[in-house]
Order: C-alpha cells, then structure tokens, then sequence
C-alpha cells in the first residue's frame, strides 16, 4: 500500500504549495490546489478499494463478518455521515436556524431506538439483507420481493441527495457545470463499488470516516480562534456565535475582523436564526417534531444500515458497534451547526448575495478566510462523506438486486459468479437512474434524504419492529402495513413531485403541510404499524417454526 | 435458560423468556427517558414561549401611526427607517418583503432630505447603481468607495452613528427608483413584514446562556446528542450484564 500512497504525497506536495493562492473566489474557476486534494483522496479510495476487493458473494454481501467492534462504529459513521450530514444540515440551520436541529435530532435520536429495539436481535436472526429477513419472518417469496423493490427504491431516494452533494463540491473545485460534476462523480464511485463490494467498502469506510472528520473539524479551530471564540472545542466555543447571531453584533466589536470580502465581522440582531418554531423561518412546531419523528423511525429502517449489523461477529459486538457508531457521527453533529452560525454572521451583508445553502460549509471556510487548501480538504471531505454513503447504498441496493430478487426468487440455482454479476448490473442500473434524478435539483440535499428516511420509516421500520418483537405480527398483517405504509408514501411523493412540476392537485395546501416529504413517516409509520396488528389479529397466524425460531434465536440467546 | 411456552407465543409487552422480560424492563425505562427529553422538552418550550418583540419592532409601532399617515416627524421617519434596516440585515426574507422594505427606506430618506439635497442623494445613488451594474467583483477599490461615500452621506441624514452596524446596509439596499413615494402595496406590507421578523417566540429557556449558548439551543444542539450515546452505552452495559446471567454465550 505505502508503495502506492507515498508517491503520490509526494508528487501532490509541490503542487499544493504551488497551487496556494492567496484569495479563494467563491465559486466558478478550477482550483488546482483543490483539485488535486479532490484527486489524491479519490486514487486512495480506488487503491484500498483493490487491495481489500471482495472475492466472493459473501465478501461482497456482509465484509466476511470479520470487523471490529470499534471498525465497525467508524464504519456505520461513515456509512452514515454523508453529503446530508457534511454538508446538508449546515444549509438546513443556515436557512431555517432552530428548525435544522430537528434534523440533527433525527439522525442521531433514531439509533438509540436501532440499538435497543433491533441491532442485536437482527443479528440473533442472521440474515444478509432486510428483504431477506422480511422473506423469512413472513415466510413470503413476493414479500422478499417487494422488501427488496423497496430496498433499492430507499437506496435510489437516499443516493440522489448524495450524487446532488457531489454535483456541488466537484463544481466547486473542477468549476465545471453541475451536470458535468453529478456525472464525473458518479462514474468514479460506481467503478469504485464495483471494484471493491462491501469488504473494500468497510476497509475504505474506516479510512473515509477519519478524513471526513479531520476535515471538517480543522476550519471550526481555525475560524474560533481566528474570530476570537473559544477554540480548543469548536463545538462548544460555536455557542458564543448563536448568542451573538442573536443579539447582534455591533461595529465598534468586530475589532477590524472581515470576511473575505472585506465587510466587517459584524450584524443585526437576528433571533429568529435560534428561537424554537419562529414563524419568520417559514416552519412550526408540527413540522419540526413531524421530521425528528420521522427520521429516527426511519434510521431504524433503513437498509443499508440495517445490514451494518449483519457484518459484525456477535450480537454483543452488533450492539456496542452502535454505541462507537453513534459517538463518531455525533462528532460531526456537534460540529456542523457551528458552520451554520459562523455562515450567517460571515455571509450577514447583503452584498454576499443569495449563497447556495447546500454548499454553505464550504462559503463559510471561504469567507472566513481560511486557507484556500483547507478549504479544498473541506470540499475533499464533503465529496469523501458523499462517496462512503454511496458505496454502502450502492452495495445494499444491488444485494437487494442480485441475493433478493435474482437469487431467492427467480433462480435459486445461480452460481456465485452469476450473482456477482447480477449485483454489479444492480449496482451500474441503480447509478445510472440516480444520476438522471439528481440533475433535476428537487430540493436541499438534507431533504432529498430525509424522503428515504420516512419511506423506511413507513415500510420496512413497522415489518421490522412487529416482525422482532410480535409473534402475533404475521403476512396478512405485513401486507396491509405495508400497502397502508406504501399509500401514504405514494401520497406524499405524488404531492411533492405534482408541487415541482408546477400543478397543483385537490387539498395540495392540507396534503403538502401534514404530509410533507421529508416527514410524511409521522403519519405514515403508526399508520402501518396499527393496520398491521389489527389485520393480523383478524388472519391466521404465525406458523408455529417461525415462533418457535423467534423464541428459540432471536429472544433466547 | 428457560424452556419456552409450548405455543411459543412473544410479544414485547407478554415476553415469554427471561432475556426478553429483562430486554423489555431496559427499553421501556430507556424509551421513556428518550421521549421525554426530546419531544418532552419541545413542547415545554412551544407551551411556555410567548411574542417578544426586538426593540426595533417597538420603536416601529410608535411611529407607523405617524408615517403611514403622513405626518411623520423627521426624527418618526428616521426611526422608521432604521427599522426597515434592522429587518433588511437579516439573512432571509422574503422578496416582496425586501421590496416594500427597501421601497420604505428609500421614500424615508428622499422626504427627509428634503426636495434638493433628495435629488443630488438620488443621483448619488443611481449611479452607485450603475456602477454596481459594471463592476465583476464587490471588492474592487472603486465600487468600495462608492459604497462607503454614500453611506457616509446617508447616514446622518437617516440618524445613524458611524459605530452602527446598520450604515453597511444603507448603499446596498437604497434604491433610486422607489424615493418618490411609499406605494400601496409596501404600505400594506410593511407592518406583516415587521411583526413577522421582529417578533419572535421566546421563554427563560431561551434566555438563559450555558457555555455561551441559549440554553434551548444548547439543550438540542449539544446534550441530546450526549444523551443519546449515553443511553446507548447504558443500555449496551445492561445487555452484557443480562447476557452473563442468564449465561448467553454467543
């Protein structure tokens, strides 16, 4: 490996000196500095996705069950930590304040309920992916099929927002079109996955998750110290700059600090950025508690997290893999506000202009006047954060693909080589339908995820939740959830989408407010769940193995 | 271990082995605690916030009267126009709102000027505009200029002190087009846009700091999310515990 990487430091190193310049544009001309950042870290990924590719099926599937317990956490935080964490919740805070942390909320809040609810006995059951647990459990071929559909239909939802974030940072850096980036991007994480299959993935995750954090950290220290707030922990010195978004800050205090453009670190009072629910950010109680709701059912659904679990030896390690999983992605959610609140005061002057949200962890950094190849490193990291998440997507929708659809429902029979084959054609068909939405721009990247989140939330969460903890819980009562979960879904989406394009359906208003798209799984996910029991109280129930198995396996050892 | 139930029935509330009678005690304590710390304390925030308007919505009230009417002071029309300031400085607002508001401002300074120092204030700005218009970058020295020569000329006209945050604003959001009158539609929207980005939902839980923070803010920002590891390792500690009694081996 190190015959590899250390060349290329080498060659990289005069080139970035040479590359630094003094002043950073906020968006439009190549970066070379930048650029080559963007390029090394992306040759690194490519290189330890080749050295540790995956040999076999089961390699591909689930990394050999062989990762640490602390490895494991670094990877579901890398898994985790993509483009909506790096660089979407920032733009969520910066645009609508208070209202943002719902969505910090959500994504942290929800692994408690994975943890205490399903981690360790999703394990006990020993499955390789979510439809192959929703086969099992409701001993039901079309289910498998239909868990798997939804699978790659979670997997599709959630990789668009990351493909949006990629489209931004190589723009950024590559100045080229956001069309030309979304593609550029796309091609190198699809080869990427395809090389490598889940073992490399892991491996890689592990590497990724401590160049995200590294580069998203080192701007905070360098922007607190350099505008004089606390700056041996960022994330408690950023405190200072909400009370003082608040208050405001006044001239004759900013001492000769400037951003990049030169205005003064200073502004009106804006308490609207902290208040809870204030109608001046356009958003209420209702929905900020409707989004955390949904996304913390909907982290406890998600496949490509789920199937986390699948790839650590014991259910022991499954839990505590949580436990480290969660500290290392809290690490970034504890710094990213701090962008938020640094990105309004520096952006503050009109003059700045209307700035893209999704990129503003990135125009923070600049206008703060932080070197230009931190700033690079940044966007390296937003890209890296954005790569992890779509390698795991990739890998869980095309195991939906090639194991649940091909393997288990229509040629049982197909030898390891054939299902390799079918996973990568999984893997290039979903990239490719991926990156057709992306170029669409439907939303802010934060919430083009959060629609993934409450479509778990509202199919596969209550299958799951019901199928662990419910013998009672049986198929009759899984397909009425889930046609009750997937109907409220199709609502939503249909809304949303009609919205975009310009029409507007009857009760649009009513149906747009309460059935929002990033947070219909409020609705939709105790909807699915009461459908579920009642049906299956109604209908035969569960065949006595699959108790049996569930007392036996899943709650006795 | 225990024999199962011969029916082999389970359910999270009527748990039929010990490890899920254990499991379930752990979870619901641990759900129970997760509820209320975050939704628990949402709602006490939503039920205890009441308006509070900044100080600039104060002033705004008693001199819209005034202004609205016509028979605004000059000292009523230099407060009203720092307010429209106040609200123009915030990051978002919406576009109609920023129109009726900059319409606010510009009309407050031409009938504060009075009609021949307005006119050459209103050629300043025009051509601060057109000059906006050509230039590429807003760093170029003589746009800068530009800009600080007009709000140096504004500014005591509108009653502001150099040390006021509010004389950056003043170049950018003057417009020369909107100085001869306060329209209808900017009458109507003033006082919504006013009462929408000046008043705001606020409690002691707002108020109070802790490490810098609004105690809200800090309490979401950064303790739930101590809390939520916390829990998790409470609860993996637990686990292990109930796992070496009832000798789970894995």
């Amino acid at each position: 490996m190190k015959k590899f990487i250390l060349p290329v430091i080498f060659l990289a190193i005069p080139a970035l000196l040479s590359a630094a310049t003094g002043a950073t544009q906020l968006e439009g001309s190549f970066k070379v500095g930048p650029s080559i950042i963007l390029i090394t870290i992306l040759c690194l990924f490519v290189i330890v996705g080749i050295f540790f590719r995956a040999k076999d099926t089961t390699d591909f599937y689930a990394a050999g069950r062989g990762i640490s317990r602390v490895g494991s956490g670094m990877a579901i935080a890398s898994n985790w930590m993509s483009a909506a964490s790096f660089l979407g919740m920032a733009a969520l805070m910066y645009g609508a304040g208070y209202h943002g942390l719902a969505y910090v909320v959500g994504w942290t809040g929800g692994y408690v309920l994975l943890l205490i609810l399903m981690a360790g006995q999703i394990r006990r059951y020993g499955k390789y992916t979510a439809a192959d647990f929703i086969g099992d459990r409701y001993y039901s071929q079309s289910l498998r099929a239909i868990g798997a559909i939804i699978a790659i239909l979670i997997s599709i939802s959630y990789c668009v927002g990351q493909f949006g974030g990629i489209g931004l940072m190589f723009k950024w850096v590559m100045g080229v079109s956001y069309g030309w980036s979304v593609v550029i991007g796309g091609t190198v994480v699809l080869a990427y996955t395809l090389i490598s299959g889940m073992l490399g993935v892991t491996k890689n995750m592990q590497i990724q998750y401590v160049i995200i954090i590294i580069s998203f950290i080192i701007p905070l220290f360098i922007l607190t110290f350099k505008f004089d707030y606390f700056w041996l922990l960022p994330q408690i010195g950023y405190g200072a700059v909400v009370s003082d978004v608040v208050s405001g800050i006044p001239l004759a205090e900013s001492q000769q600090l400037l951003n990049s453009f030169g205005h003064a670190y200073a502004m009106v009072p804006a308490p609207e950025y902290a208040m809870p629910f204030d109608p001046a950010t356009g958003q209420t109680f209702y929905q900020w508690i409707a989004i955390s709701f949904s996304l913390m059912v909907g982290t406890a659904g998600l496949p490509h997290v789920i199937q986390r679990f699948y790839v650590v030896p014991k259910a022991s390690d499954a839990r505590w893999s949580v436990v480290w999983g969660l500290f290392f992605i809290c690490v970034l959610y504890w710094s990213a506000p701090a962008y938020a609140a640094f990105g309004k005061v520096l952006s503050a002057n009109p003059e700045v202009g209307r700035l893209a949200k999704d990129a503003i962890v990135v125009y923070t950094a600049q206008l703060g006047n932080v070197h230009p190849l931190i700033v690079g490193l940044l966007a390296a990291g937003g890209v890296s954060a954005a790569f992890s998440t779509v390698s795991g997507l990739l890998v869980a929708g095309a195991s939906a693909f090639a194991h649940d659809l091909y393997v288990k429902t229509i040629n049982p029979d197909a030898p390891p080589k054939k299902q390799l084959l079918f996973a990568r054609m999984g893997t290039i068909l979903m990239a490719a339908i991926v990156t057709a939405i992306a170029l669409a721009k439907l939303a802010l990247i934060g919430q083009l995820v959060a629609v993934a989140f409450s479509l778990a939330g509202c199919t596969i969460f209550p299958l799951f939740l019901l199928g662990i903890w419910w013998s009672g819980s049986n198929k009759q009562g899984a397909v009425a959830g889930l046609i009750a979960g997937g109907a409220i879904s199709t609502i939503a989406l249909t809304y949303f989408i009609a919205g975009k394009m310009g029409a507007t359906l009857p009760g649009h208003d009513f149906i747009a407010y309460w059935l929002g798209a990033w947070y219909f799984g409020i609705i939709g996910a105790p909807l699915a769940i009461l459908v579920h029991i009642i049906v299956a109280r109604m209908t035969p129930e569960t065949p006595i193995e699959i108790r049996k198995f569930l007392i036996e396996k899943v709650h006795s050892q | 271990m225990e024999s199962p139930p011969n029916d082999y029935h389970i359910s999270f509330f009527k748990p039929a082995t010990e490890m899920a009678r254990l499991n379930r005690n752990i979870v619901i304590t641990l759900v129970i605690i997760w509820t209320v710390a975050i939704f628990g304390f949402q709602i006490a925030l939503k039920v205890i916030s009441k308006p509070t308007p900044e100080p600039a919505y104060l002033a705004f009230e008693q001199v819209w009267d005034q202004v609205s009417s016509g028979r605004a002071s000059d000292v009523d029309l230099q407060v009203f126009a720092q307010t429209c300031l106040s609200v123009l400085g915030k990051n978002f607002i919406a576009p109609d709102h920023k129109t009726a508001l900059d319409n606010g401002l510009s009309w407050s300074l031409s009938k504060l000027a009075g009609s021949e120092r307005g006119t050459i204030l209103g050629q300043d700005i025009a051509a601060f505009e057109k000059l906006k218009g050509e230039i590429e970058n807003i760093t170029d020295p003589a746009y800068v200029n530009a800009r600080n020569e007009l709000a140096s000329a504004v500014a005591p006209v509108l009653g502001l002190s150099p040390g006021d945050v509010r004389t950056t604003l003043i170049s950018i959001e003057l417009n020369s087009s909107m100085m001869d009158a306060l329209s209808s539609e900017s009458r109507e929207a003033i006082p919504a846009a006013m009462a929408l980005y000046l008043i705001h939902p606020q409690s002691f839980l707002t108020d109070g700091r802790l490490f810098g923070f609004p105690f809200h803010y800090f309490y979401t920002a950064v303790f739930l999310l101590v809390l939520f590891v916390g829990l998790c390792w409470l609860y993996c500690v637990r686990a292990d515990h109930r796992d070496r009694i009832l000798g789970i081996e894995q």
